[in-house]
Order: C-alpha cells, then sequence, then structure tokens
C-alpha cells in the first residue's frame, strides 16, 4: 500500500516535470521577446513544435549506424529517469521505499545523457557533429565537477546526498538554514545553470549557425520524432536544472501528505520557485552576449571557484 | 589461425585452454575461500629451495579476492588468446608459455605466505611479462621493454630493502614473523618502510609520477596480455599496497599513521587527474587504455588512502569499510571494463593492422559487436549510470563526502579536494571516450585496411562478452558482489563486513553511512534506476517508432552542399583540441607547420603539421635523471678496462668490503 503511494508519487512528480518542461522553455522565449520589444510566439509554441516533429518523416544519414536510430529514445530515457531523482511536490517521509533520490545518480544520468548525444553526433560523420561533440564534452567536464561541488557542499551538511532527505531536513536543520557558503554555492550554481540549460553566455538556444552552437548542432543530423524526443530531453533537461536549484536553496513548500490544500500549496510553491528561475534564465539571456568559446572555461572556472569555497567553508 | 603449422595451432589452443582450466579453477578456490566466513585461511607449506627460508603459500580474504580479479580477465584473455595470435604473432608459442608463466606468477604472489615466495614470484611476474612485451621485434618496443625492465627493477630493489629490513628483525620469512617484527619498530622506522614499499609498488602500479614506462609497455604486448597487465597486473601491485599498508606493517592497534593515508590519497589524486588527462591526448587507441589505467589506480587509491585515514581508532568504522569496499570494488570493476576495452582494441587491431586512431573510423558497421562491446566497456570507465564504473565512484564520494564530515577541519578540505578531482576525472573520462569511440568506429573509415576490416572470429567476441556480462551485472546488482568484500575489509580493518554496511538493506540497494555512525544514510538502487531508464527507452523507442504515413529515407550527411568524404570526419586530434588549450599549462602542447608556397604566398603546394604534448614527468624529472645516469657512466668509463678480470676483480673487493661490514660476527 504504502509502496504504491510512493510509485504514485514519483510518477505525478516526474510526469509533472516532463509535462511542464516545454511550458518553461515557451515561458523564456516570451519573456525575452517582451525584454526585446517583440511580441514572440505563445507560451505553448514548444508543445506545437514537438506535435509537427512527431508527425513528421525523418531522414537518416547513410553514414550513421544503426544505434544513431536509438539515440534519441535513450537520451530522452536518461533525462527523464534523472528526473525522478528530484522532489518536486512531497517531502519524503522517513526513508524512501524506493530509494531513487540520489543527486550524484541524477548528475550520472544527465552527463549519460550527453555522452550518448555526443556519440550520436560523430555517428554521423562530418565536421559539425564532431566539432559540437567536441565542444560540447568539453563544456560539460567542466560543468560536472562543478555541479558536484555545489550539491556536495550542501550535503555535507545534511550528512546525505539523497535530495528529498536533503530538501526535507533543510526545514528542519539548524545547520541548513541559509550561510554564506549556502550563498557561495547559489552563486556558482546559478552560472552553471546557464550552462546546463544551453543559455547564452554559453550556449545559445536560438542559432542555427553552424561555428557559434553547441547543443543545436549535435541535432543537426537527427530528424522527426527522433528531433521531438531529443527536443523534449531538452526542456526536461531545463526544467531538472531548474528544480535541482529549487531543491537545494529554496526547499520550503514540499507537501508532507495527500491533503488537497497541501498539495495545492505545494504546487504553488513549485510554480513559484520555477518562474523565478526561468526569469532569471531569460533577463541573463536579454542582457549578456554570447562568449567566445574559449571564454568559457574562464566564466566556469568561477562557478567552479566559488562552489569549492562553499564546500571549503562548510568543512572547515 | 591461418598461416600457421597444425602443430603450432594445437599448442596454442591447449595451452589457453590450460589456462583458461585454472582460471576456472583458481576461480572456484578463491570464492569458497571468501564463502568461508571465519574459516581459517588455507595454508600450504611449500618445498624449501633455500636453507635460511621456509616457503608456503597462504590465502586469506585480502589473497582470494585478488584472485577472483585474476581469474576474471584471466579466463575472458584465454578464450580470445589462440584467435589472436593466430591472426598476429610473430611467436605463438613463446607467447602461449610466457602467458602462462605470466598468469601463474601472478596467482602466485597473491597467495605467498612468505617474503622469498613474494619476490620470487614478483619477478618472474615480471620477467614474463617483460617477454611478452618483447615478443614482437620491434625497436619501439625493445625500448619500451627496456624501461620497463629498469622501472620494474628499481621497484623490487625498494621492496628487497624492505622485506630485508623486516626479515633482519624477524629472523624469519614468513609474514607472520614479518608482521609481529614491524610492530616491534618504532613510528618513523615503519613509516620509512611504508613509503619506500609504496615506491616500490607505485612503480608497478603506475602511480603518478612512477607510470612513464605503463603507457609504451602494456599497448607492446599481445592485446589480451595488454588486457592482463592493465587489468590484473597493476592490481598485484595494489595487493601489494593494501598487503603492507593494511596488514603486515600496521601497528597492533590504533590506527595507521595519519601521513600513510593522506600520501596514498594524494597520490591517488594525483595520478588520476594527470592518468586521464594525458589519455586525452593520445591517438594510439591501446596507449590511451593505458593511460587511463594510471587513472583507475589512482581512484583505486583515493578509496584506498581514505580507508588508511578513518580506520583504526575505537569501535567499528563503517566509513573505512565503506571506502576500502569501495576501492575493492572498483579493483573488481577496472579488471572488467579495462579487460574489455583492451580485447576491444586488440579486436581492431587484429582486423585492421593499426593502433592510430585517425586511421580508423567507420568500424561500428564493419565490426558490430566489437564496436557495441567496446561501447558498453567506454560506458562503463567513463562512470556513467548504469554501468559498474558508476557503482565504485558513487561509493567513494560517499565515503569522501561522509568521511570529509566526520574529520572536519583540514582533513575534510583535503577530502573534499579528493572529491572534485574524482568529479573532474569522470568528466574528463566520458570525453576522451566519446573521442576514443566516435572517432575509431563511427563516421568514414579513413584507410583501406579500416575499409575492408571484418568481424573478429567468434572466440574473440565471446572473450569480450564475458566482460561485458560482468560490467553489466556489476552495474545492475552490485549488492550481490559485497559479500566478497566482506572478508577483506573485515581483515584489513576490523569490524563489520563491507556487506554488512553498505547493503544494510538488501542486496538490491546500495546504503553509505547507515545508522551506526550517526549519519544519515543515502540510499540507491542501481536496479530501479536501470529499470527505469529501460522501461522508459523502450516507451519513446515505441512512441517515437510508431508506424506513420511521412516518409523515411536515408540521405548523405549536411557538409554544407559538398559530398562528404572521409575527410570532413572530425579527427582525434581535433576533438581533443579545446582541452589542449584549456589545460595547455600540463600538456605544453608544441606545433609546427611547414607550409611551402608556390610562385604567389597565396597558393600552398604543401602544408606538413605536427604537433605533440608532453608528460611533463618525463620532461621534467626522467629527462634530467637519464642526462645524469648517462654523465655518470662517462665518468665510470674511464675506469672500465673492458677486460672481464677486471670487472671480476671489483666484484670481488666489493663482496669482501660487504661482508666486512655487514657480517655479523
Amino acid at each position: 500500500m504504502e509502496r504504491t503511494q510512493h510509485i504514485v508519487r514519483i510518477a505525478t512528480e516526474t510526469g509533472l516535470l516532463v509535462l511542464l518542461g516545454p511550458l518553461v522553455t515557451g515561458y523564456v522565449q516570451k519573456l525575452k521577446a517582451r525584454l526585446q520589444c517583440r511580441r514572440g510566439a505563445s507560451l505553448l509554441q514548444p508543445y506545437r513544435d514537438l506535435a509537427k516533429l512527431l508527425r513528421k518523416g525523418t531522414v537518416r544519414s547513410d553514414t550513421a549506424t544503426p544505434f544513431f536510430r536509438a539515440v534519441p529514445a535513450l537520451v530522452l530515457a536518461a533525462t527523464v529517469t534523472a528526473a525522478t531523482m528530484l522532489p518536486v511536490l512531497w517531502a519524503p517521509s522517513g526513508p524512501a521505499l524506493l530509494p531513487v533520490g540520489d543527486s550524484i545518480l541524477l548528475l550520472g544520468l544527465l552527463a549519460l545523457a550527453r555522452f550518448l548525444l555526443a556519440i550520436g553526433a560523430l555517428d554521423a560523420g562530418g565536421a559539425f557533429g564532431g566539432m559540437v561533440a567536441s565542444r560540447e564534452m568539453t563544456v560539460g567536464l567542466l560543468v560536472e565537477p562543478a555541479l558536484m561541488l555545489a550539491v556536495f557542499s550542501v550535503a555535507v551538511a545534511a550528512g546525505t546526498t539523497d535530495l528529498g532527505e536533503l530538501a526535507a531536513r533543510r526545514d528542519s536543520l539548524a545547520a541548513l538554514s541559509w550561510q554564506a557558503p549556502d550563498l557561495l554555492a547559489l552563486f556558482g550554481m546559478l552560472i552553471l545553470a546557464l550552462a546546463e540549460t544551453g543559455r547564452i553566455p554559453v550556449d545559445n538556444p536560438d542559432t542555427h549557425l553552424e561555428l557559434t552552437m553547441l547543443h543545436e548542432g549535435m541535432l543537426l543530423e537527427h530528424s522527426g520524432p527522433g528531433l521531438a524526443c531529443i527536443a523534449l530531453a531538452t526542456h526536461v533537461k531545463q526544467l531538472v536544472t531548474l528544480t535541482l536549484v529549487a531543491t537545494l536553496f529554496f526547499p520550503p513548500g514540499l507537501a508532507r501528505g495527500l491533503a488537497p490544500p497541501e498539495i495545492a500549496l505545494a504546487l504553488g510553491a513549485f510554480a513559484a520557485k520555477v518562474l523565478l528561475l526561468a526569469t532569471f534564465l531569460a533577463v541573463v539571456e536579454s542582457s549578456y552576449a554570447k562568449l567566445r568559446f574559449f571564454r568559457v572555461p574562464q566564466f566556469l572556472g568561477l562557478g567552479l571557484v566559488s562552489a569549492f569555497l562553499a564546500l571549503a567553508l562548510r568543512v572547515l | 589461425m591461418d598461416g600457421q603449422p597444425p602443430l603450432t595451432r594445437i599448442v596454442v589452443w591447449l595451452g589457453h585452454l590450460l589456462v583458461l582450466a585454472g582460471a576456472l579453477g583458481g576461480a572456484a578456490f578463491a570464492l569458497s575461500v571468501l564463502a568461508g566466513g571465519a574459516a581459517a585461511p588455507p595454508h600450504l607449506a611449500l618445498p624449501r629451495l633455500f636453507p635460511f627460508a621456509e616457503m608456503s603459500l597462504s590465502v586469506d580474504g585480502l589473497s582470494a579476492f585478488f584472485l577472483v580479479v585474476v581469474a576474471l580477465v584471466t579466463a575472458a584473455a584465454a578464450i580470445y588468446g589462440p584467435s589472436y595470435l593466430g591472426a598476429h604473432a610473430k611467436a605463438p608459442v613463446l607467447q602461449t608459455f610466457a602467458l602462462a608463466a605470466f598468469v601463474a606468477c601472478m596467482a602466485l604472489v597473491c597467495c605467498a605466505g612468505d617474503a622469498m615466495t613474494f619476490l620470487l614470484a614478483w619477478e618472474g611476474m615480471t620477467l614474463a611479462s617483460w617477454v611478452l612485451v618483447v615478443s614482437d621485434p620491434r625497436e619501439e618496443n625493445a625500448r619500451a621493454g627496456l624501461l620497463y625492465l629498469v622501472m620494474a627493477h628499481a621497484g623490487t630493489a625498494a621492496l628487497l630493502v624492505v622485506f630485508l629490513t623486516l626479515a633482519d628483525h624477524a629472523q624469519a620469512f614468513d609474514f607472520a614473523a614479518l608482521r609481529s617484527a614491524a610492530r616491534g619498530l618504532d613510528g618513523r622506522t615503519r613509516t620509512a618502510l611504508f613509503m619506500l614499499a609504496l615506491a616500490g609498488f607505485g612503480a608497478k602500479a603506475g602511480v603518478v609520477p612512477l607510470h612513464v614506462w605503463l603507457p609504451k609497455a602494456h599497448p607492446a604486448a599481445p592485446s589480451h596480455v595488454s588486457a592482463l597487465m592493465s587489468g590484473v597486473m597493476l592490481k598485484i601491485a595494489l595487493y601489494g599496497i593494501f598487503r603492507f599498508g593494511f596488514d603486515l606493517l600496521a601497528p597492533a592497534s590504533g590506527p595507521l599513521p595519519a601521513s600513510w593515508g593522506w600520501t596514498v590519497l594524494l597520490l591517488g589524486s594525483a595520478s588520476a587527474v594527470i592518468g586521464v588527462l594525458l589519455a586525452l591526448q593520445q591517438h594510439d587507441l591501446k596507449r590511451l587504455l593505458a593511460y587511463h589505467s594510471v587513472e583507475n589506480v589512482g581512484i583505486i587509491l583515493i578509496g584506498a588512502g581514505l580507508a588508511m585515514v578513518l580506520g583504526g581508532g575505537r569501535g567499528p568504522q563503517p566509513l573505512a569499510t565503506l571506502a576500502l569496499a569501495a576501492a575493492l570494488l572498483h579493483t573488481l570493476n577496472h579488471a572488467a571494463f579495462k579487460g574489455l576495452l583492451f580485447l576491444g582494441a586488440g579486436s581492431v587491431l587484429a582486423r585492421t593492422g593499426i593502433r592510430n586512431m585517425e586511421e580508423l573510423g567507420g568500424l561500428a558497421r564493419r565490426m558490430p559487436w566489437t564496436a557495441w562491446l567496446f561501447l558498453l566497456g567506454a560506458i562503463a570507465i567513463s562512470a556513467l549510470p548504469p554501468l559498474n564504473g558508476f557503482v565504485s565512484e558513487w561509493m567513494t564520494f560517499q565515503a569522501l563526502l561522509l568521511g570529509g564530515v566526520r574529520l572536519g577541519g583540514a582533513s575534510g578540505l583535503l577530502a573534499g579536494v579528493a572529491a572534485s578531482m574524482l568529479a573532474l576525472t569522470g568528466g574528463l573520462a566520458a570525453a576522451c571516450f566519446a573521442k576514443a569511440f566516435g572517432v575509431t568506429f563511427l563516421g568514414r573509415p579513413r584507410s583501406s585496411h579500416a575499409e575492408h576490416a571484418r568481424e573478429s572470429p567468434a572466440p574473440m567476441i565471446a572473450g569480450m562478452a564475458l566482460l561485458a556480462l560482468a560490467c553489466i551485472a556489476l552495474g545492475l546488482a552490485p549488492g550481490f558482489a559485497m559479500p566478497l568484500f566482506d572478508r577483506p575489509t573485515a581483515e584489513l580493518l576490523g569490524g563489520l563486513g563491507a556487506s554488512a554496511v553498505v547493503t544494510a538493506r538488501g542486496p538490491l540497494v546500495l546504503t553509505a553511512g547507515g545508522p551506526v555512525n550517526g549519519l544519515e544514510a543515502t540510499a540507491i538502487s542501481m536496479t530501479v534506476a536501470a529499470a527505469l531508464f529501460a522501461l522508459l527507452a523502450a516507451a519513446a523507442w515505441v512512441v517515437s517508432g510508431w508506424p506513420r504515413e511521412a516518409p523515411r529515407r536515408l540521405a548523405p550527411t549536411w557538409t554544407c552542399g559538398m559530398t562528404p568524404t572521409a575527410r570532413f570526419d572530425y579527427t582525434a586530434t581535433a576533438f581533443a583540441k579545446p582541452l589542449r588549450l584549456i589545460f595547455a599549462a600540463v600538456y605544453r602542447p608544441r606545433r609546427q607547420i611547414e607550409r611551402e608556397t608556390g610562385p604567389s604566398p597565396y597558393v600552398l603546394r604543401r602544408l606538413a603539421y605536427t604537433g605533440e604534448v608532453v608528460d611533463l614527468a618525463e620532461t621534467m624529472i626522467y629527462a634530467r635523471v637519464k642526462h645524469w645516469v648517462n654523465a655518470t657512466a662517462q665518468e665510470i668509463r674511464e675506469y672500465s678496462t673492458g677486460r672481464i678480470h677486471g670487472y671480476i676483480g671489483f666484484v670481488l673487493v666489493t663482496l669482501t668490503v660487504a661482508l666486512l661490514v655487514f657480517a655479523r660476527p
């Protein structure tokens, strides 16, 4: 009984992240357009794009291996599995029956998605695929350790890397109320979130100019439903990243039980946190220029250093 | 086995089958010891070779665990070997015999119950592997072999000092006597001995900066032997570090000296990062894999060092057990995936004759089994879920985090540094293997050898598949492997066994921390995560592959309107370029571009590019040592007459002086 309830909770939370992923992208696009004095596309445009792609036919590169066709499904699966690790509405009460909530596993699954996508980009052959795969893996290896350090700086205070536990204890433990390490870690995390969501100043999601793209470049040879899978995975990954920031630094508002008002409150809190962070993405993207690729390491280094300092302050 | 006389074929097959039988027997025996609980370790007295020393074999939990590691890769290599040697070898019979001797010596090192047996087996292991390294007579292999021999013997010399010092105090050679003799020594001597042992074993394990021979020697051997050297022989050296650090030199009670653990931990962190950074810039597939062994030895040492730091003290130490279990699990994991990757690289080498990945490409369509098994190994070694590399790194992370909290202060910070190094290593490894797999197997073939490659024969595939299964099993259900570590962890650290700490909630759930030490536990279930992943992938596959009216077609890859050729494919050099620039301080990249222009400077006739990165250890340390050795040799040359009786005179004088100084009354 309890196990069923737990599974239903996880499924609800994951479903929410998957369904709302495109909406967050739509919101960021809309807000960016408004900031640039345009009207912009509808909030629902990403859903329409997905529906359109699902109806379309596919063109596959004749040099690609059969594995290429599996890449979109695997990338989407890895991203959605990562999404199951996050507490969205409920904080766990007691040890989880199904232990899916580990932050290292979450980051590992996102890294798996990135790795598979890079393999797919190399599969078709051609210089663009190789170039973006190289760049994406380079950015990835700079972002991942920094993200881990940021997560660790919160985790060492709670003594666990389980995100649900972490969020649940953040309310109750005095050690977890806001301190200097949190501010530093949040600062680092926001920098890294820009890279992880593929946004300016690290990457430009709107570009289709081959020489400047990172993430988009890996999608060049994908088409139709496969492209839809990867696009959905990108939306979900963005929301996962934002929710991760929210879980680590703004945990209050999670529901404990199943009472409707409590759930409504949790939903409202979740929406408010994500909106706030999405607004941050849109504002940064409208007010900065994209960095040259070899400037990116310095920018990410800032995130790495602040995350490391946060961890150092916490441990010392 | 084309083109070799039938007798050779039979001998090679029989030899490998014998090795396989030995591996299976050894595995069965080791597993029975590991399952034996508190039973006394099997002990076997050997015939007395020397008048002054008893020789014996003794298999306790730690020995048995390393025997399992030896047996796993040996079994795969024995299945793989005959077909590989048939396709490739210059001296298959010699190589088969050397292989058997090599494996037997590795097993003997693990089982040795006294210093003499240990040293003899250790030396046999070095010599047998050296024969395999130089068995393909080429200039570079001979050089690699020489360097290997020099480094290995420098290491053995350090070990000799340690063993002889202990034996001098114990007046005996068996480990029990050495152990009690070491307890009688004062702390400073013991630390000096441990550092010497660490250097001696580190030279064999490829710990930075003693790693320079490794990427030269490992690739020179036949590929299944490379798998054994990288996957197993390095572990035997680690066995030595475990044996000395936790057992022979350990104090009778209380924690190990803090300097031991921190030295091991920091050496491990440095090896991990430097190994993978150097691996990234290699274009020789087997050399790239060899550098990754340096990295993985580093990861194992991080866990081992942490266990040394956390172990001892009062009461059970679940965190130390966790760290040691992580190190041991990574030992097993690395044996599985590095063996798999070397066998995969060997399969490519056998079919194309090429190790330089710039000349490969497009092999996934020609050698699908090799390619997908190699990809599996690549995912595992990059520490990506849901395979085994992730599990052991997860455990190491947990141990570092919780250990860092418990230690606090500067020690905690060091643990944090190690954690960040480990995280960086994972990302770098993923980038490296995206490159290695992508450039070797994907895109278009860049040479005619690659274009006409065919899939390797079934026994070679079977050898790889065996290790791939191990990677999957250890990744999806690591809890079932934990009982393997029960005896070793309990012997080395005391207290609870690994499975009591790590799988407290059942074999399908891994827990770190646990209520035992007051810190809350983190739990993951790889099985659930993998099932979820598979389920979602299947669902996405069905949805995206659902039959629809819109057409599906094939088209050439988009290359801005030109006809795509292999020259459009990204090369390994290009792939690693961003990292070469970002980490220029480590690589000191050099490049030279020669242009030959025609009548006008704008008409290029020829363009030559050469680029290389350096191994800082090689240029900063070894080049200087080499210079010094050469200079000294020149000096000594003055006194060398070239006549044999002159040298005999030198030896005689040395012996007499030594006896006068050291002989006991």
